[in-house]
């Protein structure tokens, strides 16, 4: 099958998906076995694509729908990018549901027949966005994808919290999609058309001829995507919007749609802005605004107690990071290419492997709350004895998000760090942002040494008869975790293929050849064809640390034969229960909390109040039309007043008439 | 075809005066089959007659002398006039059917006692037929004529529960569109004195300095009948006429018959000084702008929806004035904003409809939490908020999309400035709609929302039709655009 | 091919012994140190391995079970002496190949994330307390490490270790690589737990903060791993900041690298003996201070001196 009837099968699936899911509403979880059916369906469908793509190369464009009108036309073009986007969007998707189906049990008055359908929709639309060649049929699914998500957002609907977070959400989002239309028709007006490859040769057209005007336009693109990917400050809404939807479709959020915003930039600098000295500038605000965000996200997600709203920040924050790999790369697009290679394979890599961890983060803190109905980190404790499962998934993701080794955030990060170092000779201001980097990467681990040392580890909480989520909500999480670790050590095998998705973009598609750039081997080795300046190879690293791990344990620990007694926790002889020496979440780290904090300052926007007295003086009725129909009125009633009924005045009126028609016509005549 | 078109006049006609004189029961039947015939012969008649411009003669007046285009009356139907036409049939149709329901003693806003059925349908019918003419006209007489009677038909319809609030509002109604309608008049007299003709392009054929006056005149009457500044205020008066007459006559149809004057008298011959195309699209821009500022003090969800209404004939205006400066696209646009605009509005207006009858109040505040008992009307008002405020892939967005092309077709400053305003504007009454639409369905459930469910299948069935044309409409509608041209 | 892949391992073996078995004679040097200035007798130097062997014979008293707080002692020892082999001793690291200097950043780290994961799960509001000092803490120390050796990454254009300390022999010494060793040698006195940065610990207000309920075996390990990571750090230091003379003999060179360590941990020891405990604050307030004075390293870097 060709790439388009296979991505109309998927959309067709997803879509009766949608339509059987919302028939089956009434029943929980029919509907969610029957939109795990379709999107799973789905998922292989796009998988099929995938593997096509990488296998046999993208196929050509197909244009399926024209519409000389607005002169925007469906065109259905997917290439190795977009390709890996589905991919991502299959897996994670299928994962989400699957998930969901247990955990929307949890909800006994919110209806799932407005979350399924709505959920296969935002998959749609995220398939649509990736898929298209044709920039209003990618704002057309790329709405699509914000109004689907805006009602998983406000699904829980008579929560106030939520609703507000959803309008927020919704009206930014929206702001930046038009920031997008005016970009998009700013180009237009040079080309005409509104395919991708069209709006390649405007905007190439443009950096010539009018830099500012391009620069503008170049903008309106970042601002939109920034906004969407979740970037300070235009991301200011993801913190409150993604801890309101529940836990699939937060996962479904943090895993697919924020990538899109990264998506989208990397099609606007790589694909439509032609190589140039514009590439270089701004690949410098783009690498700038990721450090700014990787900074103030991560050190505010220290200072939540939320652990969705903790892991929203992060969000923030890990876009920062792949914003700083994909701005790195930019910049020394023009002038170096083995750097600028190294820079947007770290982006994108961290794209990819952001999408495992963070829905993986997300599923376990949806677990947690599912099973303990708190997500609040000073609540709950202990877990691990009741819910190991989970305690395990959720340790791997948090260590791979928090970059240590050999798990797969630290590979991403670490091409990420020895491209801002390596480029810091070139533009000292890189090292710095790569240290800075480097030492964020610490707050991400204390944070979720947070998380995890307060929710699973410690004495128990309170709560009472917590157990073990079901096998459907765990294999979501294994599996993501497992990826973790997967990615972690051979990261040479996606990073092929990423390097693929990069090159068949017009603008990178000069980068050296991975071999070149990493070497061959499952581990990593940057640097040029002769020099090799960078190493990590992760299985060796892993397999020392295993082996001098269990030497360390069987030669040592367990050669000497100490006798094991499990006893209490030791309280100084006094007899304090769990709940009195807790040492609650909020309570840890609070000096360095204290010295970053109000790094995060909150605006609230009123609506605009219009000035009364314009509003008085547009208001016709009160100075105008009342004044005048009461004028007319009362000059009405005063002849009508002549009208006496009596024949005398009448008679007396003719007289005077005659006279004065007589002295009228005397006056003229004479 | 032109037995059909008059057909799509005289049916009815015909029925309205039956539904007048059966009364009582069977005037809802008589109603909704006569407007579904009408629906139908248009669905027809446009579908047939796709890509030509039908043009038959039927009549004179044998007193009218000295006029060159002798016969006078005549039936029209190009692709401007098809876009209304549907407008007017469809939405008209599905709006009868709903009154079915709505139209009852069991309306907790309004109780319609059976023997108002009669008149209600006569004048609804009567208000479909001059709507079809206008639509059909093929000269400024004819639609002058019908123009006025569906003034008339308007302040009627306003005026129907009779109470002291909804005399003034029709009275008011009526005069400020019939001042416009005398402006019409003026217009039309000095064209044919002039030309001796009423045809469309003979408005080509005046000198420069009489044709500015012509223009001046015709803008009046379309301001006036379309609730432009400075004569909007009738329109948010009028929301005291029973919801379906909200949505149908002051969202979707006879407000469009001013813009659709003005689309005309631009689009034949496409004469119109460039000065008045500024000052049409400036007073289009000042509209919105003014309509929104009156937004966020309203709390009658009808009343907001009838500014959300004045705010979108100024993007028709705008659309058209772009037009007369020498954008096309920005004219389409306008053209197929007609179409999208009635039916996301007209979707809006009957959810309004849907609330106020099973809650009897259309207090903005006094609502919340609907979604939980009317979950259907639930999702119409959404995809009617989305469509109106221009979220693709619903109705408006093709047609703003249209709309900013043609602005940005205008090149230099001006172009990029509209887009910007437009987009604003759009942000701003999308937020606030979006604002509206949560605290209406969503959030906390107050107590007027408490035991309510989802209204009558006749309202729901409507509900339903009119999201598909939320979706639909600009597939049906962008073809027909596309075929105005110079 | 074969020689270098014997050279290889048996280098590999020779740094994870040196880290296993020299560790506790440096600490057991230091603490003779400190007591003779404190005009004590102290401990014999062969105390630390006296300790050990004790503490593995123990009983070990568990609160908590679960494979990781199990594992964790032992992996934590297990991450020092994986350290060890990507740090030079008088040759280059053994595993040169498999891991630069941000690769070994890191994997300092996880010596310290274990033992959090472990003071967390131990459940003891104590340990608790002290995790959440000694993330502080490595919050602070760790980005003065990352300038310093970024300083150098940044002069001799490459990541790799053993490059980095190559072009400082061709080279000689330079102000930006004086400051940014300077740095890290401030850095090592909180990296080896010591006064006045032994804030986690804190035996007299937190006892022994994230050590509290560990006994026996496990605590050993722990002990063990924090004395091999203080010398594997301090070896680092030498090694990267102060290589010369580099002979190219490899025995001579290692030998010359221990002596230089051992002097190094005399300073950090002689720092111990004369400072009182620092506030958790204080001690933030003052790494920030060198983190941002050693960003005149960089600076200097940057203009090439």
């Amino acid at each position: 099958m060709s790439t388009v009837s296979l991505l109309g099968l998927s959309a067709a699936l997803l879509l009766a998906g949608a339509l059987v899911s919302l028939v089956l509403g009434g029943r929980r979880k029919a509907s969610g076995w029957a939109s795990v059916g379709f999107v799973g369906a789905a998922g292989v469908a796009l998988w099929a694509v995938v593997v096509r793509t990488f296998s046999a190369g993208p196929d050509p464009e197909v244009t399926l729908l024209s519409l000389p009108a607005i002169g925007a036309g469906f065109v259905v073009s997917v290439d190795c990018l977009s390709a890996i986007f589905l991919a991502i969007t299959g897996t994670i998707g299928f994962l989400t549901t699957l998930y969901s189906v247990e955990y929307m049990t949890r909800y006994r008055t919110d209806s799932v027949a407005k979350y399924y359908p709505l959920l296969q929709l935002l998959f749609a639309g995220i398939v649509g966005v990736v898929a298209t060649g044709d920039f209003v049929f990618f704002l057309v699914f790329w709405e699509l994808m914000t109004f689907a998500s805006f009602f998983l957002v406000t699904f829980e609907r008579e929560v106030r919290a939520n609703q507000r977070a959803g309008f927020k959400y919704f009206v930014v989002n929206q702001a930046a999609t038009f920031g997008m239309i005016a970009a998009a028709l700013i180009l237009w007006t040079r080309s005409g058309s509104f395919r991708f490859s069209a709006m390649r040769d405007a905007l190439g057209g443009l950096v010539t001829t009018q830099p500012a005007l391009a620069h503008l336009v170049l903008f309106l693109f970042f601002m939109g995507f920034a906004t969407k990917a979740g970037i300070l400050p235009m991301g200011d809404w993801l913190p409150d919007a993604y801890p309101a939807a529940p836990s699939g479709a937060t996962a479904a959020f943090g895993g697919t749609m924020t990538k899109l915003g990264v998506y989208g930039l990397l099609r606007v600098f790589l694909y439509f802005l032609p190589l140039s000295p514009v590439t270089r500038t701004w690949g410098l605000a783009i690498a700038l605004a990721g450090a700014v965000s990787l900074f103030v996200g991560t050190l505010t997600a220290l200072k939540q107690d939320d652990i969705k709203r903790l892991m929203s920040f992060h969000v923030i924050g890990q876009v920062g990071y792949m914003f700083l790999g994909i701005g790195l790369g930019l910049f020394f697009l023009p002038s170096n290419p083995t750097l600028a290679a190294l820079g947007l394979l770290a982006g994108t890599f961290h794209m990819i492997n952001h999408s495992l961890y963070k829905s993986c983060l997300f599923l376990g803190a949806g677990a947690v709350a599912f099973r303990t109905g708190t997500r609040s980190l000073s609540a709950l404790g202990g877990l691990r004895a009741f819910m190991p499962a989970t305690a395990m998934y959720a340790l791997t993701a948090a260590l791979a998000i928090a970059g240590v080794p050999p798990l797969n955030g630290f590979a991403s990060k670490w091409l990420m760090y020895a491209t801002a170092i390596l480029g810091g000779k070139a533009f000292p201001l890189f090292a710095v942002l790569g240290i800075v980097a480097m030492f964020i990467s610490l707050v991400t681990l204390a944070s979720f040494l947070k998380y995890l040392g307060s929710a699973f580890l410690g004495p128990p909480s309170p709560l009472r008869g917590v157990r073990e989520v079901p096998a459907s909500m765990l294999v979501p999480q294994a599996f993501l975790a497992l990826a973790c670790v997967v990615f972690g050590l051979v990261p040479a095998w996606p990073l092929a293929f990423v390097h693929r998705a990069l090159t068949g973009l017009a603008s990178a598609a000069s980068l050296p050849r991975l071999e070149s750039l990493l070497g061959d081997g499952p581990g990593l080795q940057a640097g040029s064809d002769l020099v090799r300046v960078a190493f990590w190879a992760p299985l060796p690293i892993a397999a020392a640390l295993a082996l001098l791990g269990l030497a360390a344990y069987f030669l040592i620990q367990r050669a000497a034969g100490a006798p094991v007694r499990n006893v209490p926790v030791w309280t100084c002889g006094e007899e304090a229960g769990p709940e009195l020496s807790r040492y609650p979440a909020t309570s840890l780290y609070l000096p360095f909390k204290r010295a970053f904090q109000g790094i995060y300052p909150s605006i609230h926007l009123r609506a605009p109040a219009f000035p009364s007295w314009l509003r008085r003086a547009f208001d016709l009725d009160a100075w105008l039309y009342l004044p005048v129909a009461r004028a007319v009125e009362g000059g009405a009633r005063a002849v009508s007043r002549t009208h006496v009924g009596i024949p005398q005045v009448y008679l007396l009126w003719i007289v005077v008439g005659a006279i004065a028609v007589v002295g009228i016509v005397l006056a003229f005549l004479g | 075809m032109t037995a059909v078109l008059l057909l799509m006049v005289i049916v009815p006609a015909l029925g309205a005066v039956l539904a007048g004189v059966l009364g009582k029961r069977r005037a809802p039947v008589v109603a909704v089959a006569a407007a579904a015939v009408v629906a139908v012969l248009a669905v027809w008649s446009v579908a047939t007659s796709f890509g030509t411009s039908y043009r038959d003669a039927v009549g004179t007046l044998p007193w009218l002398t000295g006029a060159v285009d002798s016969p006078v009356f005549g039936v029209l139907l190009d692709p401007l006039g098809s876009v209304l036409l549907l407008v007017a049939t469809l939405i008209g149709f599905l709006t009868v059917l709903y009154s079915a329901a709505y139209m009852g003693e069991r309306n907790r806003d309004h109780a319609v006692v059976l023997s108002q059925q009669g008149p209600y349908y006569f004048r609804l019918l009567l208000f479909l037929a001059s709507m079809v003419g206008v639509a059909l006209a093929p000269n400024f007489l004819q639609l002058f004529l019908f123009w006025e009677l569906t003034t008339v038909c308007s302040w009627s319809l306003i005026a129907f529960y009779g109470n002291e609030k909804s005399l003034r509002a029709g009275f008011k109604a009526l005069l400020i569109t019939h001042i416009g309608g005398l402006f019409f008049l003026l217009a039309v007299l000095i064209l044919f004195v002039q030309t001796r003709s009423f045809a469309f392009g003979a408005l080509a054929q005046l000198p420069e300095s009489l044709r500015r006056w012509v223009f001046l005149f015709l803008m009046i009457a379309a301001w006036a009948k379309a609730a432009q500044v400075p004569f909007h205020t009738w329109l948010p008066d009028a929301m005291e006429a029973p919801t379906p007459i909200s949505a149908y006559l002051h969202a979707a149809a006879m407000v469009k018959a001013g813009v659709f004057l003005m689309a005309r008298a631009v689009s034949s011959g496409w004469a119109m000084p460039p000065g008045l195309g500024m000052l049409m699209g400036a007073m289009a821009l000042v509209t919105m702008f003014l309509a929104l500022s009156y937004y966020f003090v309203q709390d009658d969800l009808k009343r907001l929806l009838a500014y959300s209404t004045i705010a979108h004939l100024g993007y028709v205006l705008l659309g058209v004035a772009l037009g007369a400066l020498g954008s096309i696209t920005g004219f389409r646009g306008g053209v197929l904003h007609i179409a999208c605009h009635g039916f996301s509005k007209a979707t809006l207006f009957l959810c309004a409809g849907a609330i106020v009858y099973a809650t009897g109040t259309r207090s903005i505040s006094a609502l919340g939490g609907l979604a939980r008992s009317m979950p259907l009307t639930a999702v119409a008002f959404f995809v009617g908020l989305l469509a109106v405020t221009g979220v693709p892939p619903f109705a408006c967005f093709w047609s703003k999309f249209m709309l900013l092309e043609g602005a940005m077709k205008l090149g230099g400053i001006v172009g990029p400035v509209l887009v910007g305003l437009v987009l604003v504007e759009s942000l701003i009454s999308f937020g606030w709609m979006l604002r509206v639409g949560q605290k209406i369905f969503l959030g906390p459930v107050t107590p007027v929302a408490a035991v309510n469910s989802d209204p009558p299948w006749p309202m729901s069935v409507t509900l339903v039709a009119l999201m598909i044309g939320c979706l639909v409409i600009p597939a049906v509608a962008m073809p027909l655009v596309q075929l105005i041209g110079r | 091919m074969n020689t270098g892949l014997l050279w290889t391992v048996g280098l590999a073996v020779l740094s994870v012994a040196l880290a296993l078995l020299l560790a506790p004679l440096y600490e057991g040097l230091m603490r003779k140190l400190k007591a003779a200035i404190h005009s004590r007798i102290g401990p014999p130097i062969t105390q630390p391995y006296l300790d050990l062997f004790k503490l593995l014979g123990k009983e070990d008293l568990r609160t908590a079970g679960g494979l990781l707080y199990t594992a964790a002692p032992a992996l934590s020892l297990g991450s020092v002496l994986l350290l060890a082999l990507l740090v030079p001793m008088g040759a280059r690291p053994p595993f040169a190949f498999a891991g630069d200097i941000v690769v070994l950043l890191y994997v300092s780290a996880i010596s310290a994330v274990l033992l959090m994961l472990t003071a967390f799960g131990s459940g003891s509001p104590y340990a608790s307390v002290g995790s959440s000092r000694e993330m502080m803490m490595l919050l602070s120390v760790e980005p003065v490490m990352v300038v310093a050796l970024v300083v150098g990454a940044l002069k001799a254009g490459t990541l790799a270790t053993g490059d980095i300390i190559a072009w400082q022999l061709e080279h000689g010494p330079t102000i930006s690589m004086a400051i940014a060793g300077i740095a890290f040698f401030l850095a090592l006195q909180a990296q080896a737990g010591k006064l006045p940065f032994d804030i986690p610990e804190a035996d007299q207000e937190i006892m022994g903060g994230p050590l509290i309920e560990q006994s026996g075996p496990r605590l050993a390990l722990f002990r063990w791993a924090a004395w091999s990571k203080q010398f594997v750090l301090a070896v680092l230091l030498v090694e990267v900041f102060l290589p010369w003379p580099g002979t190219g003999v490899f025995a001579l060179d290692l030998v010359l690298t221990l002596v230089k360590a051992f002097v190094v941990l005399v300073v950090v020891a002689l720092v111990d003996v004369v400072n009182p405990r620092l506030r958790i604050d204080q001690a933030m307030q003052y790494y920030l201070r060198v983190a941002f004075s050693s960003i005149a390293a960089l600076a200097f870097a940057v203009i090439g001196m």
